[in-house]
């Protein structure tokens, strides 16, 4: 008995030697990772832009991981590029470890869903790979520049990784959550943009999509206010005009809402903690009036944030603050008169600001 | 004549030995000979002059002894000088007990024998264990001498219920065995099964312990231990009152323990004497120490040949950097290098400790660092390699760590030829295998695998004392109650 149970398995071992070459074989050393993908459109075709380290350059004793190449491919559909890319290279490119896409400006205004389908039917794309949009700029370009200024352009991007984890709980970027995103057709995707600055890379605020298409930028403070509505800020900075600076170390942001016949009243309620930075005045702002005096100016900062991420969405009819998502949650027989002509209702409807919070550290012993 | 107790006999069938003594002895002027039956270097001496021949040459009241069966009444009643004294009258009892270093005065009318236990032979003092030492805790070690090693046992266990059966083995050697466990607490079938399976070696020697071992296992097959030895008395004392077996074999200086389970094969006289937080992050390093030691190598293989997308980015980056210039793939890297560290490892053991440690040091530092710096390998696998085989000498048993390395292989092999797919097979194969092994009607995993969760306190995490309330489920008879439901105050 024991005799066939070794002969059986040693069959099978052989059947699965043979299995190795449908099992994408392929030495570590034999592929080409690609970091970062900047993907445009230009000329009535996409151009996919690859970032990849060749190896060479790095020798055992440098902790450098070699130097950075770039890959071109050209195609009538993204797909069609990225293939035009692989035929090109002289190894096996994969995009399983790419940590960033970029999409250029005009490949966003002519559609992120073109974009981005063909990632998501590839079974070796990370799906929490982050996607950013390149401002005002070809992908193309904005990589080539980095190169041209020796800049290592997937570790910049981790940088701007970092920093986006510091400000914010969740980075809402990622292909997974924008392929979720996509399939929302009321509310606007947003996308963070890059702009290169001084030979670095800076996050601004968020690619604005009605529907699939690029449509806008939303300036700073404008972006910084859906992150408070969507209740994932961890840290903002808050500088109040008599020379103090605080910074917001808890924040809880809470939609309330309300259908009253065919108005939506939404409630914005904020809740936060800020701890003082900066005192550069000679006057004791450690006192119980001042303090009080100080919450309420942070208070009304805080409002004016909250009140130009609303005012941009009334103003253009744009749902950025993911409003039509609560009310089919939470209001869904309401729903049905809304939906259809959704734009036409957000300038309709009222919003009201509740925000709350106290200074909690000075930092100071003596204080 | 043939099987008789007769000297004339005995002197003819042991005419060609030097070391066996057979000499007549006259019993004052009684005209009674009897024989001595001994054999030289078995025996203490002074003990010999003084017990015996003192005692058969100046005792006055032998003269009143006429006949042979006087004789051996008064030496059996009280007249010997020595408390071990015991007629015999089986003739093959009678040879063993003289070869195995008793002296023996042989009446040839009467057919019998006197037996004096006065056995005394070279051995070795009861030193460190060498594999088991701990920093804090007992310093002592089992010998080769079976009786020193079950007296180790009796001074740790003081009870009644402690028995030691005597076993014996080899039809030559005819070895002396101790089968040694706690009435009421250790299972009698398992007993009885143990004692069933000695009485039926039918092999002349046990030169080794593997002679022992291979009869004791249930599942030959399998590669992973499944009886534990130990050189420690205390760690056999704490097994017994689990209810489990010992069995002492005479010329082995370690006692085997049955039932056997995996958990106490991960189990080290240390995790018990530190706190219970260290002996448990000892414990859990051990368990991460297999995992990685089994599948590390594996796990290289399967993700730099297949499924490099399951590595993270700067991973992936530094491997490929690192395996550049290498002309080999990754397997064949991994599995010649694992090849060459147990080439290394068998010629450390061969070799004399001095030219050992050099071998140590030439092997795997200069050759290891030249084939790096020649791109033979690429220094990503000597990291793989060197913490799968550190890792693999975690174990505290030397038995399954040498069953790790040979499956470190086999998975090896496998993610070379079907990556992660082929490992996962592996992996199912050898828990397959796992759950299947059983240890006298114990499961080879349990308590892993129990329905009762109550012995898994003793398992990857080492609890305080306080919870080692039960005796192991499947192990013990009955009694399972170790120790009173200690509360907190």
């Amino acid at each position: 008995m024991n005799r066939v149970r070794v002969l059986i398995l040693f069959i099978f071992l052989c059947l699965l030697t043979g299995c190795s070459n449908d099992m994408n074989r392929k030495e570590i050393d034999e592929i080409n990772f690609i970091h970062v993908m900047g993907i445009d459109y230009m000329s009535d075709e996409y151009i996919l832009t690859a970032v990849y380290n060749t190896g060479q350059g790095a020798d055992a004793e440098s902790t450098d991981t070699g130097k950075e190449e770039i890959g071109q491919g050209r195609g009538a559909t993204p797909f069609e590029a990225f293939q035009n890319l692989r035929l090109k290279n002289k190894k096996t490119v994969s995009i399983a470890n790419t940590g960033y896409f970029l999409i250029g400006d005009r490949a966003a205004k002519k559609g992120i869903d073109y974009c981005i389908d063909f990632l998501s039917r590839d079974e070796t794309v990370k799906m929490e790979s982050l996607i950013f949009v390149t401002k005002g700029v070809q992908a193309e370009d904005f990589i080539r520049e980095s190169l041209d200024n020796k800049q290592v352009i997937h570790e910049d991007l981790e940088a701007i990784e970092q920093k986006q984890g510091e400000l914010v709980k969740r980075n809402d970027n990622t292909l997974v959550n924008i392929l979720n995103e996509l399939e929302n057709n009321m509310t606007c995707v947003l996308i963070p943009y890059l702009i290169s600055e001084n030979n670095s890379f800076l996050l601004q605020g968020y690619a604005v999509f009605d529907k699939t298409t690029l449509v806008d930028y939303l300036d700073m403070d404008t972006s910084s206010g859906v992150n408070f509505i969507k209740n994932i800020i961890k840290a903002f900075p808050i500088y109040l005009d008599n020379n103090v600076g605080l910074s917001i170390t808890y924040s809880k942001c809470n939609l309330k809402s309300a259908c009253e016949g065919k108005v939506i009243k939404i409630k914005i309620d904020l809740d936060f903690e800020t701890a003082v930075k900066e005192v550069n005045t000679d006057k004791n702002i450690f006192t119980r009036e001042e303090l009080n005096r100080l919450t309420g100016m942070q208070n009304e900062y805080i409002i004016e944030i909250l009140k130009k991420a609303v005012n941009y969405s009334v103003k253009n009819k744009r749902d950025i603050l993911q409003i039509s998502r609560i009310i089919q949650n939470r209001h869904s027989k309401n729903w049905k008169e809304f939906e259809e002509k959704w734009n036409d209702t957000l300038p309709e409807i009222q919003y009201y600001y509740e925000v709350n919070s106290k200074i909690t550290k000075s930092f100071i012993l003596s204080n | 004549m043939e099987n008789r107790i007769n000297s004339t006999y005995i002197k003819e069938l042991f005419s060609k030995s030097s070391d066996i003594v057979v000499r007549p002895i006259k019993i004052n002027q009684n005209n009674l000979i009897i024989h001595l039956f001994a054999v030289d270097g078995l025996i203490n001496d002074d003990l010999f002059d003084q017990a015996v021949l003192q005692n058969l040459k100046i005792d006055p009241y032998l003269a009143e002894c006429k006949t042979e069966r006087q004789l051996m009444d008064y030496l059996l009643m009280g007249g010997a000088y020595h408390v071990f004294t015991s007629e015999e009258t089986d003739y093959n009892k009678l040879i063993k007990s003289v070869l195995s270093g008793m002296v023996a005065l042989i009446f040839d009318l009467e057919e019998k024998a006197v037996v004096y236990d006065i056995r005394k032979f070279e051995k070795r003092s009861i030193q460190e264990p060498t594999e088991e030492n701990v920093i804090k805790g007992s310093k002592e070690s089992f010998v080769e001498t079976m009786r020193v090693n079950t007296a180790l046992i009796r001074r740790k266990i003081r009870s009644e219920k402690l028995v030691v059966e005597k076993l014996t083995a080899g039809k030559l050697s005819k070895t002396d065995m101790s089968l040694v466990y706690i009435k009421d607490i250790a299972n009698p079938d398992t007993v009885n099964k143990i004692r069933e399976i000695i009485s039926k070696i039918d092999i002349d020697n046990i030169p080794t312990p593997a002679f022992i071992e291979e009869y004791l296992i249930e599942n030959k097959a399998s590669i992973f231990p499944q009886v534990m030895y130990t050189q420690r008395p205390d760690r056999v004392s704490s097994n017994l009152t689990d209810g489990r077996i010992a069995l002492v074999v005479d010329g082995i200086p370690f006692v085997y323990i049955l039932p056997c389970q995996l958990p106490m094969l991960m189990q080290s006289p240390d995790d018990y004497a530190n706190h219970f937080l260290i002996g448990s992050a000892l414990r859990f390093i051990r368990y991460m120490a297999l995992i990685i030691t089994l599948f590390l190598p594996a796990f290289y293989i399967a993700a730099t040949t297949y499924q490099s997308q399951m590595l993270p980015v700067q991973l992936s980056l530094s491997i490929q950097e690192a395996k550049q210039n290498v002309p080999f793939s990754s397997a064949t890297e991994v599995l010649g290098l694992l090849i060459s560290f147990e080439i290394l490892i068998e010629a450390g053991l061969r070799l004399p400790q001095a030219v050992g440690t050099a071998m140590s040091i030439l092997g795997g530092l200069v050759v290891g660092q030249s084939a790096v710096e020649a791109n033979l390998i690429s220094p990503a696998v000597v990291v793989i390699v060197a913490l799968a085989g550190i890792g693999g000498f975690i174990m505290p048993n030397q038995d399954l760590s040498s069953a790790v390395r040979l499956i470190r292989f086999i998975l090896a092999l496998l993610a070379a030829v079907g990556g992660f797919f082929g490992l996962v097979i592996g992996l199912i194969i050898l828990l397959t295998h796992l759950c299947s092994l059983s240890n006298y009607g114990t499961a080879y995993l349990s308590p892993f695998v129990d329905v009762e969760e109550r012995n898994i306190k003793d398992t990857i995490f080492r609890f305080p004392v306080k919870y080692f309330i039960n005796r192991p489920e499947d192990v013990a008879y009955k009694n399972k109650i170790k120790q009173g439901d200690i509360k907190d105050e």
